[in-house]
Protein backbone atom coordinates (compact mmCIF):
# COMPACT_ATOMS: atom_id res chain seq x y z
CA UNK A 1 0.00 0.00 0.00
CA UNK A 2 2.73 2.28 1.13
CA UNK A 3 4.29 1.53 -2.52
CA UNK A 4 1.28 2.66 -4.38
CA UNK A 5 0.65 5.93 -2.47
CA UNK A 6 4.35 7.41 -3.61
CA UNK A 7 2.50 6.94 -7.19
CA UNK A 8 -0.64 8.63 -6.72
CA UNK A 9 -0.17 12.45 -7.79
CA UNK A 10 1.51 11.27 -10.81
CA UNK A 11 -1.60 8.55 -11.46
CA UNK A 12 -4.31 11.29 -10.99
CA UNK A 13 -2.42 13.17 -13.69
CA UNK A 14 -2.42 10.28 -16.28
CA UNK A 15 -5.88 9.30 -15.93
CA UNK A 16 -7.07 12.67 -16.08
CA UNK A 17 -5.59 13.20 -19.39
CA UNK A 18 -6.84 9.75 -20.22
CA UNK A 19 -10.40 11.01 -19.08
CA UNK A 20 -10.03 14.04 -21.30
CA UNK A 21 -8.89 11.41 -24.25
CA UNK A 22 -11.31 9.36 -23.98
CA UNK A 23 -14.23 11.66 -23.66
CA UNK A 24 -13.07 13.72 -26.36
CA UNK A 25 -12.27 10.20 -28.26
CA UNK A 26 -15.68 9.04 -27.52
CA UNK A 27 -17.84 12.21 -28.58
CA UNK A 28 -15.65 13.52 -31.40
CA UNK A 29 -17.30 12.13 -34.45
CA UNK A 30 -20.55 13.22 -33.26
CA UNK A 31 -19.55 16.37 -32.39
CA UNK A 32 -18.28 16.33 -35.80
CA UNK A 33 -21.36 15.63 -37.86
CA UNK A 34 -23.26 17.54 -35.67
CA UNK A 35 -21.23 20.31 -37.00
CA UNK A 36 -21.83 18.99 -40.57
CA UNK A 37 -25.74 18.92 -39.99
CA UNK A 38 -25.70 22.41 -38.56
CA UNK A 39 -23.46 23.52 -41.54
CA UNK A 40 -25.47 21.70 -44.38
CA UNK A 41 -28.84 23.35 -42.42
CA UNK A 42 -27.43 27.08 -42.73
CA UNK A 43 -26.52 26.21 -46.25
CA UNK A 44 -29.69 25.04 -47.13
CA UNK A 45 -31.56 27.77 -45.61
CA UNK A 46 -29.77 30.55 -47.29
CA UNK A 47 -30.02 28.85 -50.72
CA UNK A 48 -32.94 26.90 -50.70
CA UNK A 49 -36.23 29.26 -50.42
CA UNK A 50 -38.55 26.92 -49.07
CA UNK A 51 -36.29 25.07 -46.93
CA UNK A 52 -36.08 26.51 -43.39
CA UNK A 53 -39.85 26.31 -43.29
CA UNK A 54 -41.79 24.40 -41.02
CA UNK A 55 -43.24 22.42 -43.28
CA UNK A 56 -40.75 21.71 -45.41
CA UNK A 57 -38.72 20.18 -42.11
CA UNK A 58 -41.70 18.58 -40.77
CA UNK A 59 -42.46 16.94 -44.01
CA UNK A 60 -38.27 16.15 -44.21
CA UNK A 61 -38.62 14.66 -40.68
CA UNK A 62 -41.25 12.58 -42.12
CA UNK A 63 -39.06 10.99 -45.09
CA UNK A 64 -36.35 10.18 -42.53
CA UNK A 65 -38.75 8.21 -40.40
CA UNK A 66 -38.04 4.76 -42.44
CA UNK A 67 -34.12 5.41 -41.93
CA UNK A 68 -34.25 6.50 -38.48
CA UNK A 69 -36.60 3.57 -37.24
CA UNK A 70 -34.17 1.21 -38.96
CA UNK A 71 -30.76 2.90 -37.82
CA UNK A 72 -31.89 2.65 -34.53
CA UNK A 73 -32.50 -1.05 -34.37
CA UNK A 74 -29.21 -1.28 -36.94
CA UNK A 75 -27.18 0.69 -33.96
CA UNK A 76 -27.18 -2.27 -31.96
CA UNK A 77 -26.71 -4.55 -34.25
CA UNK A 78 -23.45 -2.55 -35.55
CA UNK A 79 -22.45 -1.98 -32.02
CA UNK A 80 -21.98 -5.93 -31.37
CA UNK A 81 -19.82 -5.88 -34.53
CA UNK A 82 -22.26 -7.57 -36.77
CA UNK A 83 -24.58 -6.24 -39.80
CA UNK A 84 -28.00 -6.64 -41.48
CA UNK A 85 -28.28 -6.41 -45.17
CA UNK A 86 -31.75 -7.41 -45.20
CA UNK A 87 -33.31 -5.06 -43.98
CA UNK A 88 -33.86 -3.29 -47.49
CA UNK A 89 -35.89 -6.62 -48.49
CA UNK A 90 -37.67 -6.78 -45.16
CA UNK A 91 -38.99 -3.37 -45.85
CA UNK A 92 -39.88 -4.28 -49.55
CA UNK A 93 -41.83 -7.69 -48.07
CA UNK A 94 -43.35 -6.35 -44.96
CA UNK A 95 -44.86 -3.54 -47.07
CA UNK A 96 -46.24 -5.32 -50.08
CA UNK A 97 -47.53 -8.05 -47.72
CA UNK A 98 -49.39 -5.62 -45.44
CA UNK A 99 -51.05 -4.40 -48.66
CA UNK A 100 -51.73 -7.97 -49.96
CA UNK A 101 -53.22 -9.01 -46.85
CA UNK A 102 -55.38 -5.85 -46.85
CA UNK A 103 -56.83 -6.42 -50.04
CA UNK A 104 -57.65 -9.91 -49.05
CA UNK A 105 -59.89 -8.40 -46.39
CA UNK A 106 -58.24 -8.94 -43.60
CA UNK A 107 -58.53 -6.42 -40.12
CA UNK A 108 -55.87 -3.74 -40.45
CA UNK A 109 -54.94 -4.62 -37.13
CA UNK A 110 -54.50 -8.51 -37.49
CA UNK A 111 -52.14 -7.45 -40.56
CA UNK A 112 -50.46 -5.09 -38.40
CA UNK A 113 -49.21 -7.17 -35.68
CA UNK A 114 -48.56 -10.29 -38.03
CA UNK A 115 -47.03 -8.27 -40.43
CA UNK A 116 -44.68 -7.19 -36.84
CA UNK A 117 -44.69 -10.94 -36.22
CA UNK A 118 -43.23 -11.63 -39.46
CA UNK A 119 -40.40 -8.82 -39.32
CA UNK A 120 -39.08 -10.42 -36.31
CA UNK A 121 -39.07 -13.79 -37.40
CA UNK A 122 -37.10 -12.63 -40.39
CA UNK A 123 -34.57 -11.20 -37.82
CA UNK A 124 -35.42 -14.29 -35.74
CA UNK A 125 -33.85 -16.54 -38.20
CA UNK A 126 -30.53 -14.19 -39.43
CA UNK A 127 -29.68 -14.18 -35.34
CA UNK A 128 -30.04 -17.88 -35.05
CA UNK A 129 -27.65 -18.37 -37.99
CA UNK A 130 -25.57 -15.59 -37.09
CA UNK A 131 -25.69 -15.88 -33.00
CA UNK A 132 -25.80 -19.27 -32.61
CA UNK A 133 -24.11 -21.18 -35.62
CA UNK A 134 -21.32 -18.50 -35.79
CA UNK A 135 -22.24 -18.02 -39.49
CA UNK A 136 -20.89 -14.16 -40.11
CA UNK A 137 -23.93 -11.98 -40.07
CA UNK A 138 -22.54 -10.61 -43.90
CA UNK A 139 -23.32 -13.70 -45.30
CA UNK A 140 -26.32 -14.38 -43.63
CA UNK A 141 -28.25 -11.22 -43.79
CA UNK A 142 -26.84 -11.25 -47.44
CA UNK A 143 -28.79 -14.48 -48.38
CA UNK A 144 -31.86 -12.99 -46.80
CA UNK A 145 -31.34 -9.99 -48.33
CA UNK A 146 -32.02 -12.25 -51.53
CA UNK A 147 -34.45 -14.28 -50.39
CA UNK A 148 -36.98 -11.91 -49.08
CA UNK A 149 -36.18 -9.18 -51.90
CA UNK A 150 -37.43 -12.58 -54.21
CA UNK A 151 -40.40 -13.72 -52.23
CA UNK A 152 -41.73 -9.69 -52.05
CA UNK A 153 -41.32 -10.28 -55.96
CA UNK A 154 -43.16 -13.37 -55.79
CA UNK A 155 -45.70 -12.49 -53.79
CA UNK A 156 -46.33 -9.26 -55.80
CA UNK A 157 -45.72 -10.51 -59.21
CA UNK A 158 -43.79 -7.20 -59.09
CA UNK A 159 -46.99 -4.86 -59.44
CA UNK A 160 -47.95 -2.58 -57.04
CA UNK A 161 -50.66 -3.72 -54.58
CA UNK A 162 -52.68 -0.56 -53.61
CA UNK A 163 -54.20 0.00 -49.84
CA UNK A 164 -57.54 1.17 -49.55
CA UNK A 165 -57.14 4.97 -48.07
CA UNK A 166 -60.22 4.72 -45.16
CA UNK A 167 -58.72 2.40 -43.41
CA UNK A 168 -57.49 3.68 -40.46
CA UNK A 169 -54.46 2.29 -41.04
CA UNK A 170 -53.08 4.60 -43.82
CA UNK A 171 -52.82 6.93 -40.32
CA UNK A 172 -49.60 5.39 -39.52
CA UNK A 173 -48.29 6.71 -42.92
CA UNK A 174 -49.97 9.46 -43.95
CA UNK A 175 -51.73 10.91 -40.30
CA UNK A 176 -50.66 13.87 -38.09
CA UNK A 177 -51.29 15.06 -34.71
CA UNK A 178 -51.51 18.43 -33.73
CA UNK A 179 -49.46 18.89 -37.15
CA UNK A 180 -46.54 16.82 -37.11
CA UNK A 181 -46.74 13.70 -39.37
CA UNK A 182 -47.29 10.61 -37.09
CA UNK A 183 -44.40 8.62 -39.00
CA UNK A 184 -42.09 11.63 -37.54
CA UNK A 185 -43.57 11.17 -34.03
CA UNK A 186 -42.99 7.21 -34.58
CA UNK A 187 -39.51 7.63 -35.48
CA UNK A 188 -38.42 10.03 -32.40
CA UNK A 189 -39.98 7.72 -29.94
CA UNK A 190 -38.54 4.30 -30.95
CA UNK A 191 -35.00 6.38 -31.11
CA UNK A 192 -35.48 7.79 -28.05
CA UNK A 193 -36.14 4.46 -26.17
CA UNK A 194 -33.19 2.82 -28.25
CA UNK A 195 -31.45 5.80 -26.59
CA UNK A 196 -32.51 4.23 -23.55
CA UNK A 197 -32.09 1.00 -23.83
CA UNK A 198 -28.75 0.83 -25.19
CA UNK A 199 -27.53 3.76 -22.49
CA UNK A 200 -29.73 2.48 -19.41
CA UNK A 201 -30.04 -1.28 -19.59
CA UNK A 202 -28.77 -4.32 -18.61
CA UNK A 203 -28.79 -5.36 -22.28
CA UNK A 204 -27.70 -2.04 -23.89
CA UNK A 205 -24.09 -2.54 -21.68
CA UNK A 206 -24.01 -6.64 -22.91
CA UNK A 207 -24.17 -5.45 -26.86
CA UNK A 208 -21.60 -2.84 -26.05
CA UNK A 209 -20.12 -5.28 -24.00
CA UNK A 210 -20.33 -8.40 -26.63
CA UNK A 211 -18.98 -5.67 -29.37
CA UNK A 212 -16.29 -4.90 -27.08
CA UNK A 213 -15.17 -8.16 -25.86
CA UNK A 214 -17.70 -11.29 -26.25
CA UNK A 215 -15.57 -13.79 -24.50
CA UNK A 216 -15.12 -11.50 -21.45
CA UNK A 217 -18.71 -11.11 -21.56
CA UNK A 218 -19.64 -14.68 -22.10
CA UNK A 219 -17.30 -15.13 -18.89
CA UNK A 220 -19.42 -13.14 -16.61
CA UNK A 221 -22.23 -15.63 -17.19
CA UNK A 222 -24.48 -13.95 -19.61
CA UNK A 223 -25.97 -15.25 -22.39
CA UNK A 224 -24.52 -13.47 -25.24
CA UNK A 225 -25.89 -15.86 -27.92
CA UNK A 226 -29.27 -14.64 -26.86
CA UNK A 227 -28.04 -10.74 -26.65
CA UNK A 228 -26.66 -11.51 -30.03
CA UNK A 229 -29.67 -12.93 -31.32
CA UNK A 230 -31.86 -10.18 -29.93
CA UNK A 231 -30.15 -6.95 -31.69
CA UNK A 232 -31.29 -9.30 -35.07
CA UNK A 233 -35.07 -9.27 -33.88
CA UNK A 234 -34.74 -5.69 -33.04
CA UNK A 235 -33.69 -4.83 -36.60
CA UNK A 236 -36.35 -7.30 -38.02
CA UNK A 237 -39.30 -5.47 -36.14
CA UNK A 238 -37.84 -2.32 -37.26
CA UNK A 239 -37.66 -2.85 -41.11
CA UNK A 240 -40.92 -3.70 -40.76
CA UNK A 241 -42.31 -1.14 -39.01
CA UNK A 242 -40.42 1.13 -41.81
CA UNK A 243 -42.14 -1.18 -44.15
CA UNK A 244 -45.42 -0.13 -42.78
CA UNK A 245 -44.75 3.63 -42.95
CA UNK A 246 -43.86 3.14 -46.45
CA UNK A 247 -46.52 1.72 -47.86
CA UNK A 248 -48.86 3.44 -45.95
CA UNK A 249 -47.56 6.41 -46.64
CA UNK A 250 -47.33 5.39 -50.19
CA UNK A 251 -50.84 3.80 -50.18
CA UNK A 252 -49.47 1.35 -51.79
CA UNK A 253 -47.19 -2.25 -50.81
CA UNK A 254 -44.32 -2.46 -53.87
CA UNK A 255 -41.53 -5.28 -53.67
CA UNK A 256 -39.71 -2.50 -55.29
CA UNK A 257 -39.25 -0.50 -52.16
CA UNK A 258 -36.26 -0.57 -49.57
CA UNK A 259 -33.84 -0.72 -52.82
CA UNK A 260 -30.99 0.22 -51.36
CA UNK A 261 -32.28 1.26 -48.07
CA UNK A 262 -30.07 -1.12 -45.90
CA UNK A 263 -26.91 0.94 -47.21
CA UNK A 264 -28.91 4.36 -46.36
CA UNK A 265 -29.25 3.41 -43.01
CA UNK A 266 -25.68 1.62 -42.57
CA UNK A 267 -24.25 4.85 -43.58
CA UNK A 268 -26.69 6.90 -41.13
CA UNK A 269 -24.88 4.86 -38.20
CA UNK A 270 -21.66 4.98 -39.02
CA UNK A 271 -21.82 8.63 -39.70
CA UNK A 272 -22.67 8.98 -36.06
CA UNK A 273 -19.87 7.65 -35.07
CA UNK A 274 -20.57 4.19 -34.30
CA UNK A 275 -17.35 1.71 -34.64
CA UNK A 276 -17.97 -1.15 -37.57
CA UNK A 277 -16.04 -3.34 -35.25
CA UNK A 278 -18.45 -3.31 -32.47
CA UNK A 279 -17.83 -1.97 -28.65
CA UNK A 280 -18.79 2.24 -29.72
CA UNK A 281 -22.19 3.27 -29.90
CA UNK A 282 -23.72 6.90 -30.24
CA UNK A 283 -27.37 6.63 -30.62
CA UNK A 284 -27.90 10.33 -30.64
CA UNK A 285 -24.89 10.25 -33.58
CA UNK A 286 -27.27 7.82 -35.27
CA UNK A 287 -30.13 10.48 -35.07
CA UNK A 288 -27.78 12.82 -36.08
CA UNK A 289 -26.64 11.06 -38.69
CA UNK A 290 -30.34 9.87 -40.24
CA UNK A 291 -30.81 13.66 -39.78
CA UNK A 292 -28.04 14.60 -42.25
CA UNK A 293 -28.66 12.14 -44.73
CA UNK A 294 -32.51 13.16 -45.29
CA UNK A 295 -31.25 17.41 -45.42
CA UNK A 296 -28.86 16.50 -48.37
CA UNK A 297 -31.43 14.27 -49.89
CA UNK A 298 -34.50 17.22 -49.69
CA UNK A 299 -31.95 20.17 -49.88
CA UNK A 300 -30.49 19.06 -52.99
CA UNK A 301 -33.89 18.22 -54.63
CA UNK A 302 -35.17 21.86 -53.11
CA UNK A 303 -32.21 23.26 -55.28
CA UNK A 304 -33.29 21.91 -58.26
CA UNK A 305 -30.18 19.63 -58.07
CA UNK A 306 -30.70 16.42 -59.89
CA UNK A 307 -31.97 13.49 -57.74
CA UNK A 308 -29.05 11.67 -59.21
CA UNK A 309 -26.21 14.08 -56.97
CA UNK A 310 -27.89 12.82 -53.86
CA UNK A 311 -26.03 9.20 -53.57
CA UNK A 312 -23.32 10.40 -55.12
CA UNK A 313 -22.90 13.40 -52.37
CA UNK A 314 -24.43 10.86 -49.62
CA UNK A 315 -21.68 8.41 -50.89
CA UNK A 316 -18.65 11.31 -50.48
CA UNK A 317 -19.97 12.23 -47.05
CA UNK A 318 -19.45 8.39 -46.04
CA UNK A 319 -16.05 8.41 -47.44
CA UNK A 320 -15.31 11.55 -45.58
CA UNK A 321 -16.53 10.18 -42.09
CA UNK A 322 -14.48 6.97 -42.35
CA UNK A 323 -11.56 8.48 -43.22
CA UNK A 324 -11.86 11.22 -40.02
CA UNK A 325 -12.80 8.46 -38.01
CA UNK A 326 -9.94 6.53 -38.86
CA UNK A 327 -7.48 8.89 -39.51
CA UNK A 328 -8.18 11.81 -37.45
CA UNK A 329 -10.18 10.86 -34.76
CA UNK A 330 -7.69 7.83 -34.16
CA UNK A 331 -5.40 10.74 -31.92
CA UNK A 332 -8.06 10.75 -29.44
CA UNK A 333 -8.30 7.31 -28.92
CA UNK A 334 -11.39 6.98 -30.72
CA UNK A 335 -10.43 3.93 -31.86
CA UNK A 336 -8.47 1.15 -30.57
CA UNK A 337 -8.80 -2.17 -32.96
CA UNK B 1 -2.91 -20.05 7.08
CA UNK B 2 -5.89 -22.15 8.08
CA UNK B 3 -5.43 -25.80 9.69
CA UNK B 4 -6.73 -28.84 7.74
CA UNK B 5 -8.21 -31.09 10.46
CA UNK B 6 -9.23 -34.79 8.93
CA UNK B 7 -12.94 -34.26 9.65
CA UNK B 8 -12.93 -30.61 7.65
CA UNK B 9 -14.57 -30.51 4.46
CA UNK B 10 -12.38 -29.76 1.54
CA UNK B 11 -13.73 -26.09 0.25
CA UNK B 12 -13.16 -28.24 -3.22
CA UNK B 13 -11.94 -31.22 -5.12
CA UNK B 14 -11.85 -32.41 -8.40
CA UNK B 15 -11.54 -35.53 -9.68
CA UNK B 16 -10.03 -37.47 -12.36
CA UNK B 17 -10.75 -34.54 -14.81
CA UNK B 18 -10.40 -34.94 -18.72
CA UNK B 19 -10.74 -32.70 -21.71
CA UNK B 20 -9.18 -33.49 -24.83
CA UNK B 21 -8.67 -30.39 -27.91
CA UNK B 22 -8.63 -32.62 -31.13
CA UNK B 23 -5.79 -34.62 -30.94
CA UNK B 24 -4.69 -32.87 -28.02
CA UNK B 25 -5.17 -34.41 -24.22
CA UNK B 26 -5.36 -30.93 -22.62
CA UNK B 27 -6.22 -32.64 -19.16
CA UNK B 28 -5.61 -36.18 -18.74
CA UNK B 29 -6.85 -37.11 -15.21
CA UNK B 30 -6.15 -34.40 -12.91
CA UNK B 31 -6.99 -34.72 -9.18
CA UNK B 32 -7.09 -31.61 -7.02
CA UNK B 33 -8.08 -30.64 -3.77
CA UNK B 34 -8.18 -27.00 -1.97
CA UNK B 35 -9.00 -26.57 1.37
CA UNK B 36 -10.86 -23.11 2.98
CA UNK B 37 -8.78 -20.64 3.38
CA UNK B 38 -6.07 -22.60 1.44
CA UNK B 39 -3.98 -21.01 -0.75
CA UNK B 40 -2.31 -23.59 -3.33
CA UNK B 41 0.46 -22.25 -6.19
CA UNK B 42 -0.64 -24.21 -9.14
CA UNK B 43 2.37 -24.35 -11.75
CA UNK B 44 4.16 -25.57 -14.36
CA UNK B 45 5.18 -25.13 -17.76
CA UNK B 46 3.52 -23.47 -20.47
CA UNK B 47 0.65 -25.77 -21.79
CA UNK B 48 0.81 -28.47 -18.81
CA UNK B 49 -2.90 -27.66 -18.44
CA UNK B 50 -3.16 -24.97 -15.66
CA UNK B 51 -5.22 -22.31 -17.32
CA UNK B 52 -8.33 -25.37 -18.91
CA UNK B 53 -7.95 -27.06 -15.66
CA UNK B 54 -9.16 -23.81 -13.84
CA UNK B 55 -11.71 -22.69 -16.73
CA UNK B 56 -12.95 -25.99 -15.66
CA UNK B 57 -13.31 -24.90 -12.39
CA UNK B 58 -14.87 -21.59 -13.23
CA UNK B 59 -17.00 -23.33 -15.73
CA UNK B 60 -15.74 -21.73 -18.76
CA UNK B 61 -14.84 -25.24 -19.78
CA UNK B 62 -16.98 -28.20 -19.55
CA UNK B 63 -14.20 -31.49 -19.16
CA UNK B 64 -14.76 -34.77 -20.84
CA UNK B 65 -15.05 -36.63 -17.65
CA UNK B 66 -14.36 -36.07 -14.22
CA UNK B 67 -15.85 -34.93 -10.64
CA UNK B 68 -16.02 -31.72 -8.98
CA UNK B 69 -16.98 -31.99 -5.36
CA UNK B 70 -17.84 -28.33 -4.18
CA UNK B 71 -18.32 -27.97 -0.25
CA UNK B 72 -18.90 -31.61 -0.07
CA UNK B 73 -21.72 -32.06 -2.98
CA UNK B 74 -20.90 -32.99 -6.18
CA UNK B 75 -21.70 -30.33 -8.71
CA UNK B 76 -21.29 -29.66 -12.23
CA UNK B 77 -21.30 -26.40 -14.58
CA UNK B 78 -22.72 -25.54 -17.48
CA UNK B 79 -21.46 -22.23 -17.52
CA UNK B 80 -19.53 -19.76 -15.88
CA UNK B 81 -22.98 -18.95 -13.79
CA UNK B 82 -23.43 -21.71 -12.58
CA UNK B 83 -19.97 -21.64 -10.82
CA UNK B 84 -20.32 -18.31 -10.29
CA UNK B 85 -23.47 -18.64 -8.25
CA UNK B 86 -21.43 -21.46 -5.48
CA UNK B 87 -18.88 -18.26 -5.01
CA UNK B 88 -16.60 -19.40 -7.49
CA UNK B 89 -14.37 -17.13 -8.91
CA UNK B 90 -12.16 -16.57 -11.67
CA UNK B 91 -9.72 -14.06 -13.21
CA UNK B 92 -8.40 -14.54 -16.49
CA UNK B 93 -4.50 -14.27 -17.80
CA UNK B 94 -6.03 -12.18 -20.89
CA UNK B 95 -7.52 -10.38 -18.44
CA UNK B 96 -11.03 -10.12 -20.01
CA UNK B 97 -12.14 -6.79 -19.40
CA UNK B 98 -14.33 -4.91 -21.96
CA UNK B 99 -12.63 -2.01 -22.95
CA UNK B 100 -15.11 -0.12 -24.44
CA UNK B 101 -16.95 -0.05 -21.11
CA UNK B 102 -16.39 1.85 -17.85
CA UNK B 103 -14.46 1.18 -14.68
CA UNK B 104 -17.80 0.88 -12.74
CA UNK B 105 -19.10 -1.10 -15.96
CA UNK B 106 -16.32 -3.45 -15.81
CA UNK B 107 -16.24 -4.04 -12.40
CA UNK B 108 -20.10 -5.14 -12.32
CA UNK B 109 -20.62 -6.55 -15.75
CA UNK B 110 -23.17 -9.44 -15.65
CA UNK B 111 -24.75 -8.02 -12.59
CA UNK B 112 -25.18 -4.84 -12.60
CA UNK B 113 -27.47 -3.04 -10.00
CA UNK B 114 -30.42 -2.33 -11.26
CA UNK B 115 -33.93 -0.22 -10.81
CA UNK B 116 -37.52 0.17 -11.67
CA UNK B 117 -37.81 -3.80 -11.43
CA UNK B 118 -34.25 -4.57 -12.93
CA UNK B 119 -35.28 -3.33 -16.30
CA UNK B 120 -32.81 -0.24 -15.84
CA UNK B 121 -29.45 0.22 -14.83
CA UNK B 122 -28.76 2.29 -11.37
CA UNK B 123 -25.65 3.81 -12.62
CA UNK B 124 -25.44 6.24 -9.67
CA UNK B 125 -24.92 3.36 -7.09
CA UNK B 126 -22.58 1.48 -9.70
CA UNK B 127 -20.28 4.09 -9.28
CA UNK B 128 -20.72 4.60 -5.67
CA UNK B 129 -19.95 1.20 -4.92
CA UNK B 130 -17.26 0.24 -7.46
CA UNK B 131 -15.72 3.75 -5.69
CA UNK B 132 -16.17 2.18 -2.13
CA UNK B 133 -14.76 -1.33 -3.38
CA UNK B 134 -12.08 0.29 -5.09
CA UNK B 135 -10.99 1.71 -2.10
CA UNK B 136 -11.54 -0.79 0.24
CA UNK B 137 -8.78 -2.87 -2.01
CA UNK B 138 -6.45 0.03 -2.13
CA UNK B 139 -6.86 0.24 -5.65
CA UNK B 140 -5.74 3.96 -6.85
CA UNK B 141 -8.27 4.12 -10.03
CA UNK B 142 -9.42 8.22 -9.36
CA UNK B 143 -12.30 7.86 -11.87
CA UNK B 144 -14.77 5.33 -12.11
CA UNK B 145 -16.19 6.24 -15.21
CA UNK B 146 -13.85 6.14 -17.61
CA UNK B 147 -13.05 3.39 -20.67
CA UNK B 148 -10.90 0.76 -19.06
CA UNK B 149 -9.20 0.70 -22.59
CA UNK B 150 -7.67 4.10 -21.28
CA UNK B 151 -6.13 2.85 -18.07
CA UNK B 152 -2.71 1.32 -17.87
CA UNK B 153 -1.34 -2.48 -17.50
CA UNK B 154 -1.74 -2.62 -14.08
CA UNK B 155 -4.88 -0.69 -13.20
CA UNK B 156 -6.95 -3.32 -15.43
CA UNK B 157 -5.37 -6.20 -13.65
CA UNK B 158 -6.41 -4.37 -10.39
CA UNK B 159 -9.95 -3.75 -11.66
CA UNK B 160 -9.91 -7.50 -13.00
CA UNK B 161 -8.95 -8.88 -9.52
CA UNK B 162 -11.54 -6.38 -8.25
CA UNK B 163 -14.38 -7.52 -10.20
CA UNK B 164 -13.68 -11.33 -8.62
CA UNK B 165 -13.02 -9.79 -4.89
CA UNK B 166 -15.21 -7.71 -4.62
CA UNK B 167 -18.52 -10.37 -4.87
CA UNK B 168 -17.17 -12.29 -1.76
CA UNK B 169 -16.24 -15.20 -3.45
CA UNK B 170 -15.57 -19.05 -1.41
CA UNK B 171 -12.91 -19.57 -4.35
CA UNK B 172 -10.93 -17.18 -5.92
CA UNK B 173 -9.01 -18.37 -9.29
CA UNK B 174 -6.08 -16.21 -9.98
CA UNK B 175 -4.49 -16.94 -13.58
CA UNK B 176 -1.22 -15.08 -14.07
CA UNK B 177 -2.36 -11.83 -12.06
CA UNK B 178 1.16 -10.48 -11.51
CA UNK B 179 2.71 -11.30 -14.82
CA UNK B 180 1.66 -7.36 -16.45
CA UNK B 181 2.51 -6.04 -13.00
CA UNK B 182 5.06 -3.37 -11.65
CA UNK B 183 7.02 -4.25 -8.72
CA UNK B 184 4.97 -2.24 -6.16
CA UNK B 185 1.51 -3.58 -7.98
CA UNK B 186 2.64 -7.09 -6.82
CA UNK B 187 2.89 -6.50 -3.74
CA UNK B 188 -0.40 -5.40 -3.57
CA UNK B 189 -1.67 -8.47 -5.23
CA UNK B 190 -0.18 -10.63 -3.03
CA UNK B 191 -1.57 -8.77 -0.06
CA UNK B 192 -4.63 -9.08 -1.25
CA UNK B 193 -4.34 -12.72 -1.73
CA UNK B 194 -3.74 -12.69 1.98
CA UNK B 195 -6.11 -10.57 3.00
CA UNK B 196 -8.36 -12.73 1.00
CA UNK B 197 -7.75 -16.24 2.27
CA UNK B 198 -7.82 -14.86 5.92
CA UNK B 199 -11.74 -14.32 5.60
CA UNK B 200 -11.41 -17.75 4.94
CA UNK B 201 -11.70 -17.53 0.76
CA UNK B 202 -9.65 -20.70 -0.90
CA UNK B 203 -7.32 -18.99 -3.59
CA UNK B 204 -5.54 -20.98 -6.69
CA UNK B 205 -2.89 -19.10 -7.92
CA UNK B 206 -1.11 -19.73 -11.24
CA UNK B 207 1.99 -17.51 -11.80
CA UNK B 208 5.26 -18.15 -13.25
CA UNK B 209 6.87 -16.00 -10.83
CA UNK B 210 7.89 -19.12 -8.19
CA UNK B 211 9.28 -16.22 -5.69
CA UNK B 212 5.73 -14.80 -5.09
CA UNK B 213 3.98 -18.69 -4.33
CA UNK B 214 6.10 -18.93 -1.16
CA UNK B 215 5.02 -15.95 -0.38
CA UNK B 216 1.73 -16.86 0.15
CA UNK B 217 0.75 -19.83 -1.07
CA UNK B 218 0.06 -23.30 1.77
CA UNK B 219 0.86 -25.90 -0.99
CA UNK B 220 2.30 -26.24 -4.13
CA UNK B 221 0.57 -27.93 -7.35
CA UNK B 222 2.64 -28.93 -10.04
CA UNK B 223 1.40 -29.89 -13.64
CA UNK B 224 3.46 -31.83 -16.15
CA UNK B 225 1.76 -32.39 -19.27
CA UNK B 226 -1.72 -32.26 -18.76
CA UNK B 227 -1.25 -34.34 -15.25
CA UNK B 228 -0.95 -32.99 -11.82
CA UNK B 229 2.86 -34.22 -10.96
CA UNK B 230 3.64 -33.28 -7.22
CA UNK B 231 1.41 -32.02 -4.63
CA UNK B 232 4.17 -30.39 -2.15
CA UNK B 233 3.86 -28.26 0.96
CA UNK B 234 5.20 -24.60 0.33
CA UNK B 235 6.95 -24.36 3.73
CA UNK B 236 9.06 -27.82 3.33
CA UNK B 237 9.66 -27.38 -0.11
CA UNK B 238 13.17 -25.78 -1.82
CA UNK B 239 13.01 -23.78 -4.65
CA UNK B 240 15.00 -25.73 -6.66
CA UNK B 241 12.84 -28.64 -5.70
CA UNK B 242 10.01 -26.79 -7.35
CA UNK B 243 11.69 -26.03 -10.24
CA UNK B 244 13.12 -29.38 -11.22
CA UNK B 245 9.41 -31.11 -10.31
CA UNK B 246 8.47 -27.97 -13.24
CA UNK B 247 10.12 -29.16 -15.78
CA UNK B 248 9.98 -32.77 -14.74
CA UNK B 249 13.51 -33.20 -14.02
CA UNK B 250 15.19 -35.47 -11.40
CA UNK B 251 18.60 -32.69 -11.07
CA UNK B 252 20.31 -30.20 -13.39
CA UNK B 253 19.66 -28.24 -16.48
CA UNK B 254 16.10 -26.85 -14.26
CA UNK B 255 17.32 -23.36 -15.04
CA UNK B 256 17.58 -24.06 -18.61
CA UNK B 257 14.16 -24.31 -19.55
CA UNK B 258 12.60 -21.45 -17.44
CA UNK B 259 13.74 -18.24 -19.19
Amino acid sequence: MTATRTGTSQRVVTTRSARANAHIGRHAQTIAIAVVLVVLLIFFAFSADRFATTGNLLNLLRQIAPTLVVATAMTFVISTSGIDLSVGSTVALSGSLLAIVLQHGWNPTLALVAILALGALIGFVNGWFSSYQNIPPFIVTLAMLSIMRGTALRATEGYSTPIDGDLWIVQIGQGRIAGVPVPAILAVIIALVGWLVLTRTPFGRYVIGLGSNGESLRRTGVNTRKVGLTVYVLTGLAAAIAGVLIATRLSSGSSNAGTGFELEVITAVVLGGTSLFGGRASMLGTILGALTLGVIANGLVLLHVSPFYVQIVQGGILLLAIFANSKVWARFGAIRK
Amino acid sequence: MTDQEAGRVDRVVMRDIRKRYGMVDALRGVTLRVGPGEVVGLVGDNAAGKSTLMKVLAGAVVPDSGEIVFDGRPVSFASPKDARELGIEMVYQDLALCDDIDVAGNLFLGREPRKAGGMMLDVRKMHADARRHLDALNIRIPLTDIPVGGLSGGQRQAVAIARAVTFGPKLLILDEPTAALAVAEVETVLELIKTVSAQDVSVILITHRLQDLFRVCDRLCVMYEGTLRADLDAQNTSLERLVSEIVAHDEGEKEGRRR
